[in-house]
């Protein structure tokens, strides 16, 4: 329950790599493959007031729910549609234009440790890999903050010193019930931090 | 050849005239409803036919009746071949030609060693259980191993409705833990206990009798495609497989016949410290993680987490 950047000074492979023979190594098993993809609309400008930037919206969709579309702004609500959201989309062209430039996606390898899921992927933007998303999820606990112990300490027998910080989704959960949107809050964090370094091509640790 | 095995004791002489016998039995019945076939016929007068009729009818019962009391006393003389023989009436068996094709004999030999040893065991088990006066087996004073019979017959007759109060009672006991009664065959109540947003526990009662539990994960579904509740199938995540293992340990380890509203009570108490499951760390080796479970186990005197590899 939880995505992480990793990027090292190694290219993006190499560091796959490694992380999936470690994985490999603790015991997890490969479960085929899975894919997150992001794609940003603005809203248009005759909507907003003159010279303000539009709020930015992003569509996404996850493998591990087919049938459902995510639709989240930036700091603000997880709209969960059914995915055909897509279609509607383009019907509202007028208020929300799609930057094709943008769109991002992660795709990699699915692992099963035990009761957790892990998902080693690659992120790409355009023709280029920027960077490694690393997303642990511990599928028999519903509360996230129950489990970020277990958690950090999983992680930490194969990321080493990478392992990351609490997610900041968490801290506004207190002890409700995690859901995918809340994935895919993290996913926009994680494309978002890794589209602002684009200058930096081989970026350090996160 | 089947009377040759049985000679020792039986008398072959009065064999072969109690099967004359009964040859003799059944040629008299036979006349009997022949004649009654035949009616009343070849007779001048109706005076003559009737009185004809029933004086052979009458000769023919004679020697129906005459026969049988031949018969009953030849079987007397003929004895009981089957109490010679060392396994009764199913010694028989043996004597039977079709023997090689069904194994039916020597599997009943079989059987009946097995049982023979496995009453033998069982008398052992139980004379070093009773010496464990807090287990599960302590008020069985007798060499049977059959603990059940013995065991219940005062506690399974408690009212449904007593059942009823002392789980509500345990309900209030824990705010974190929701239980839910229901009884969908019979008297037996099944509970479903919601402990937090960690775990769910289905438990077969019998009476105040824990016969049988499963813990499922919380976002788990618990019932069958039918609505009732489900109680055969296991949890997904190899976590709750192995706290249901532990559960059923526990449901062993509580076990006082006298007093089994205290034994429930225990036992919620003791399932109650898994709302931690995901948050203590394991009480011997500080961590988490062991083989990719968390301390799974749960002491059942000082609730302390443990692995499943650390305790004692």
């Amino acid at each position: 329950v939880g995505t992480v950047p990793v990027a090292e000074g190694k290219s993006v492979q190499q560091t796959v790599e490694l992380l999936a023979r470690r994985l490999e190594a603790l015991g997890a098993e490969k479960q085929g493959t899975f894919g997150v993809d992001c794609e940003t609309y603005h809203t248009a400008a005759t909507l907003g007031t003159q010279g303000q930037t539009g709020k930015l919206m992003y569509v996404m969709h996850n493998s591990e729910y087919p049938l459902s579309c995510f639709a989240l702004f930036e700091n603000g609500p997880c709209l969960v549609a059914d995915a055909n959201f897509d279609t509607l989309m383009v019907k509202l062209k007028g208020f929300f234009q799609n930057a094709k430039a943008n769109k991002i996606e992660s795709r990699g390898t699915r692992y099963q440790y035990c009761d957790f899921l892990v998902k080693l992927g690659t992120v790409t933007m355009g023709p280029s890999a920027r960077g490694i998303s690393v997303e642990v999820e511990y599928c028999p606990c519903v509360i996230a903050n129950d489990c970020w112990n277990l958690l950090m300490e999983f992680m930490q027998s194969f990321m080493g010193s990478h392992t990351p910080g609490i997610p900041s989704v968490f801290g506004s959960k207190h002890d409700s019930t995690y859901s995918p949107g809340d994935t895919m809050v993290q996913y926009m964090e994680l494309f978002n931090k890794i589209r602002k370094q684009q200058q930096v091509p081989v970026a350090g640790i996160r | 050849m089947a009377d040759g095995a049985l000679s020792p004791g039986v008398n072959l002489e009065a064999f072969s005239q109690a099967i004359a016998a009964i040859q003799a039995l059944r040629s008299s019945v036979t006349r009997v409803f022949d004649c009654l076939k035949d009616g009343m016929r070849n007779k001048e007068t109706l005076e003559g036919r009737e009185k004809g009729f029933v004086a052979a009818f009458q000769e023919s019962l004679h020697s129906v009746s005459r026969d049988l009391g031949e018969l009953e006393r030849l079987s007397n003389l003929v004895g009981k071949p089957s109490e010679n023989h060392p396994l009764h009436n199913s010694g028989l068996l043996s004597l039977d030609p079709v023997q090689d094709k069904t194994p039916l004999y020597s599997q009943l030999l079989q059987a009946y060693k097995w049982s023979n040893k496995l009453q033998y065991h069982a008398g052992l088990a139980s004379g070093l259980l009773n010496q464990q006066s807090l287990k599960r087996s302590a008020n069985q004073m007798g060499v049977s191993a059959k603990r059940r019979p013995k065991a219940q017959p005062t506690t399974l007759v408690l009212p449904p409705q007593y059942v009823d109060d002392v789980i509500s009672r345990i309900d209030r006991m824990f705010p974190e833990m929701s239980i839910q009664l229901s009884r969908p065959n019979g008297t037996s109540a099944m509970l479903l206990v919601t402990l937090g947003k960690v775990l769910k526990v289905i438990v077969v009662m019998r009476s105040l009798f824990i016969d049988r539990t499963i813990v499922k994960g919380y976002s788990e579904n618990v019932y069958t495609e039918d609505g009732k509740l489900d109680i055969w199938s296991k949890s997904n995540y190899q976590v709750f497989q192995k706290v249901t293992d532990h559960a059923t340990t526990a449901l062993l380890h509580y076990q006082l016949p006298q007093m089994p509203d205290v034994v429930v009570r225990s036992f919620m108490t003791w399932l109650r410290s898994y709302i931690k499951l995901f948050q203590a760390p394991c009480q011997r080796c500080g961590k988490f993680l062991q083989d990719g479970l968390p301390p799974t186990w749960r002491d059942f005197r000082t609730l302390e987490a443990f692995h499943d590899t650390c305790r004692q």
